[in-house]
């Protein structure tokens, strides 16, 4: 069968730039056919760094070059008429479009979805956004950051009265792209059984949203206004080691039986004034949660911590049924024994800067689709020509095209 | 339009056997978009989250009024059915047949012992998409090693960055990974396979790797490493390409507002809400690089503006002159946000013992195929009967017998 084990009969645009990638990316893992639309210029996420051996390029950024493996490319410039003709000769032929345009641009344009859809009725159009395309601050300017706080994530990243941290990785962006992939999945699987395509609205700061765990229920049920967890002794604590840190979850609630592996972790590692946890007090979370508890836990634990790796202490805890880990950093990582039984760091070779970059691997397994990491990344204006040559333009059309800027073509 | 009324997903049926936290979200979301989702649970074995609080006006006791568990599980019909019961499987097996996915996230090992793995499901019925959610694999050194969103936020690499310089690393402060990374990986998974078995007619198992997910949408710190041999280390509220950017103290008790600026359209923009003080217009603030290098004192001078002013004013003084900024909203000021207010991002969902309660919807808005929010999390065992006998084709007399024989508990 053609198609068999990839998505690959599914065309997806990504029309999108630092917000955005990772949602077309989960497609082109599973061979989806994903052409990555860049501005005249490029995308703006080729100049964010980090850079291949820290030498700021187009073609050298890693995280473009990570969310954009297995993705053609090509380049086009929206604001021209021939060029928007060229968007909705695109468009005819996908099945997803995922964009991430300021609310109303499209259409200012002359592409809403309304128009796209004339075109072609089974098209899904999603769009990523700071706050959506809907609501009172659809049209306001917005970043990760300012996303995270107004949706009360950033909010729980700290305890008492300090100043919340940020997670890395626009965490923001990434939970609105993760859930634009899986909306449009299912507007997608909608679409061949009806006929009928439809627009799917993502927004930053309503993804955030997903994340509060407890926080809402807090205030609705009890209310109380919870914030992170850190300083409740041996629950969700953080501690120095030899080399790093590390992070334990000893006990939860009144769990006794996972207070007790732990106990017995520190007798048969001899650790100093270890009796000091053989007390029914550390069940009650009201103790636990007090100064006093915290630094005691704090004072003993560590001063076992501080002799060992982390690695020491994830393997030796777990071997005690204690969940413990390594507070891990890229080289951690990069290290990890599980990861590496698993093959999981996947190597691509970059031409243009002629090196190799490690990207993380698949993160599931099917029993029939094949994940894949992609063979290259598109250099910019790589495949402008070769898509345009699929929709049926001529070798003139294309060099005319290209000579007056309306696309542009990577000259070999 | 007729088909406005549809559901995108109608038709699905879903037999979930997962609890806690990821596989729950997950089959949430399948629910709001119309699938019929079957919760499996037993007195004997309840979901653990029923009995994790926050609890109705934080009266905890019984299986009923845990927020944390009815926010994961609207729109789900749940089922009493004590899988440690021999006559037990023969109801799995009859939802498994109506079924389009099973899925759990028990250990390994758990399904087989019910003769309900994928070998067996596969004969019953060729067509499910079966869905397992471990923490890191099957196989490998570590793969029986354990651990909490908590652990898995620090193994992942998220916690290690999440960190002010100079200080203790800290996360997002929740079990992010288990309410984000996994539970999404598992949803696109399944839908992937859906639309597989739409060429292939054949269902397929989706073994999803929580760790694996969170990777993915953290790679940066590896990226850095694998390429420069660079550890990239606390992240604290900066960013490279902005400045200022941090999160700054305004009027009251825990109120913040979050600034970014990135472009110099929006630095000037910021002085003019400032009102043009003479300290911005010093040669160390006069470009993105002169700002990152003098940022602690940028940051300085800013929070002696921001403190003295109330969050809600800074953010729609600056946004209204192009500045992106937001309030570091607490949960109440995110519930009571007029955006996702408006967007119908939360509703209130009628329970039988704990009344209307607050539940939020997914973030996908589908211009064609609205989300449902229709009823609250089930009461545990609250949908045997109808299930058993409008779905799975029992007589009321063949349930009556299970629930003596104490199959149905």
């Amino acid at each position: 069968m053609k198609h068999a084990g990839s998505l690959s009969n599914l065309r997806i645009l990504d029309f999108t730039g630092e917000l955005g990638p990772y949602a077309a990316k989960l497609y082109a893992g599973l061979g989806a056919d994903v052409i990555h639309i860049e501005p005249i210029g490029g995308d703006p996420l080729r100049s964010i760094g980090p850079f291949y051996k820290n030498r700021p390029g187009t073609e050298r950024s890693l995280q473009f070059i990570y969310y954009n493996a297995g993705k053609r490319g090509m380049v086009l410039d929206l604001k021209q008429e021939k060029g928007r003709e060229v968007f909705v000769e695109l468009c005819k032929g996908a099945d997803i479009l995922f964009e991430s345009f300021t609310p109303g641009y499209l259409d200012g344009l002359g592409l809403s979805f309304d128009e796209l859809s004339a075109v072609n009725p089974k098209l899904v159009q999603t769009s990523i956004t700071p706050f959506g395309n809907f609501g009172p601050y659809s049209k306001y300017p917005g970043s990760d950051l300012t996303c995270s706080a107004l949706g009360g994530f950033l909010y729980l990243a700290g305890i008492e009265n300090d100043k919340p941290v940020r997670s890395c990785d626009n965490q923001a962006y990434r939970m609105a792209e993760v859930y634009a992939a899986v909306g449009s999945s299912i507007a997608a699987l909608f679409a061949q059984r009806t006929g009928i395509g439809q627009f799917v609205d993502l927004s930053c700061m309503e993804a955030v949203g997903m994340a509060l765990e407890t926080a809402a229920q807090c205030w609705d049920l009890e209310g109380t206004l919870r914030r992170g967890r850190g300083k409740e002794a041996g629950t969700a604590t953080i501690h120095p080691c030899q080399d790093g840190f590390v992070a334990i979850v000893a006990i939860m609630g009144r769990n006794k039986g996972m207070w007790t592996p732990f106990v017995q972790w520190m007798k048969e590692e001899r650790v100093e004034e270890w009796e000091l946890f053989d007390n029914d007090r550390w069940v009650d979370v009201a103790y636990r949660e007090s100064k006093q508890a915290y630094d005691l836990f704090c004072r003993v634990f560590e001063s076992y911590t501080m002799k060992h790796s982390k690695q020491y202490l994830y393997d030796t805890g777990q071997a005690f049924k204690v969940a413990i880990s390594p507070v891990s950093n890229g080289k951690d990582l990069l290290e990890n024994p599980q990861l590496i039984h698993h093959d999981f760091w996947k190597t691509l070779h970059h031409e243009p800067v002629g090196g190799n970059v490690i990207c993380p691997g698949p993160p599931y397994v099917f029993g029939n689709l094949k994940w894949r990491l992609g063979n290259s990344v598109p250099v910019l204006g790589e495949h402008t020509a070769q898509v345009l040559a699929e929709c049926g333009y001529s070798r003139d059309d294309i060099a005319q095209l290209d000579q007056e800027g309306v696309i542009y073509v990577a000259k070999p | 339009m007729l088909q406005n009324l549809k559901k995108a997903l109608e038709g699905i049926v879903v037999c979930d056997f997962s609890w806690v936290g990821a596989g729950p979200i997950a089959t949430n979301v399948l629910g709001q978009c119309g699938a019929e989702v079957i919760k499996i649970e037993s007195k004997n074995r309840p979901d653990l989250l029923r009995t994790a609080g926050p609890f109705k006006d934080g009266i905890g006791g019984g299986l009923e009024r845990s927020g944390y568990f009815a926010n994961r599980n609207p729109n789900k019909k749940g089922i009493a059915l004590d899988m440690s019961h021999p006559k037990a499987r023969e109801v799995a097996v009859r939802l498994i047949k109506k079924s389009d996915i099973v899925i759990n996230n028990f250990r390994v090992g758990q399904m087989e012992k019910w003769n309900l793995g994928w070998e067996d499901v596969q004969k019953i019925n060729p067509r499910i998409i079966y869905v397992t959610m471990s923490l890191q694999g099957d196989s490998g050194p570590q793969k029986s090693y354990m651990g909490f969103g908590v652990n898995l936020n620090a193994l992942c690499g998220l916690t290690e960055r999440a960190c002010l310089p100079g200080e203790r690393p800290f996360g997002t402060g929740t079990n992010y990974t288990d309410h984000v990374m996994a539970p999404s990986h598992a949803l696109f998974g399944i839908m992937a396979a859906l639309l597989d078995r739409e060429k292939t007619g054949k269902g397929q198992t989706v073994a999803v790797s929580q760790l694996k997910s969170a990777i993915s949408m953290a790679p940066t710190s590896v990226l850095a490493y694998g390429a420069n041999g660079e550890l990239l280390g606390p992240m604290g509220l900066g960013d490279p390409d902005a400045a200022p950017h941090s999160v700054y103290a305004a009027l009251g008790h825990r109120k913040w507002i979050a600034i970014a600026v990135f472009e110099e359209s929006e630095w000037r923009a910021l002085k003019k809400v400032m009102r043009e003080p003479q300290w911005a217009e010093d040669e160390k603030f006069s470009s993105l690089k002169a700002r990152k290098e003098h940022e602690d004192e940028l940051n300085e001078r800013i929070e002696q503006w921001t403190k003295s002013r109330y969050a809600d004013w800074l953010m729609d003084e600056l946004i209204r002159n192009g500045v992106k900024a937001g309030v570091v909203n607490d949960a109440r000021g995110a519930i009571e946000d007029e955006h996702l207010r408006k967007r119908e991002f939360w509703s209130y969902l009628d329970h039988p013992v704990v009344g209307s309660t607050l539940y939020n919807r997914a973030p996908i808005s589908f211009s064609k195929t609205p989300l449902r929010m229709e009823s609250a999390a089930p009461l545990l065992g609250q949908h045997t009967s109808e299930v058993l006998t409008g779905m799975l084709d029992y007589s009321q007399e063949e349930v009556n017998k299970l629930v003596e024989e104490e199959v149905l508990v």
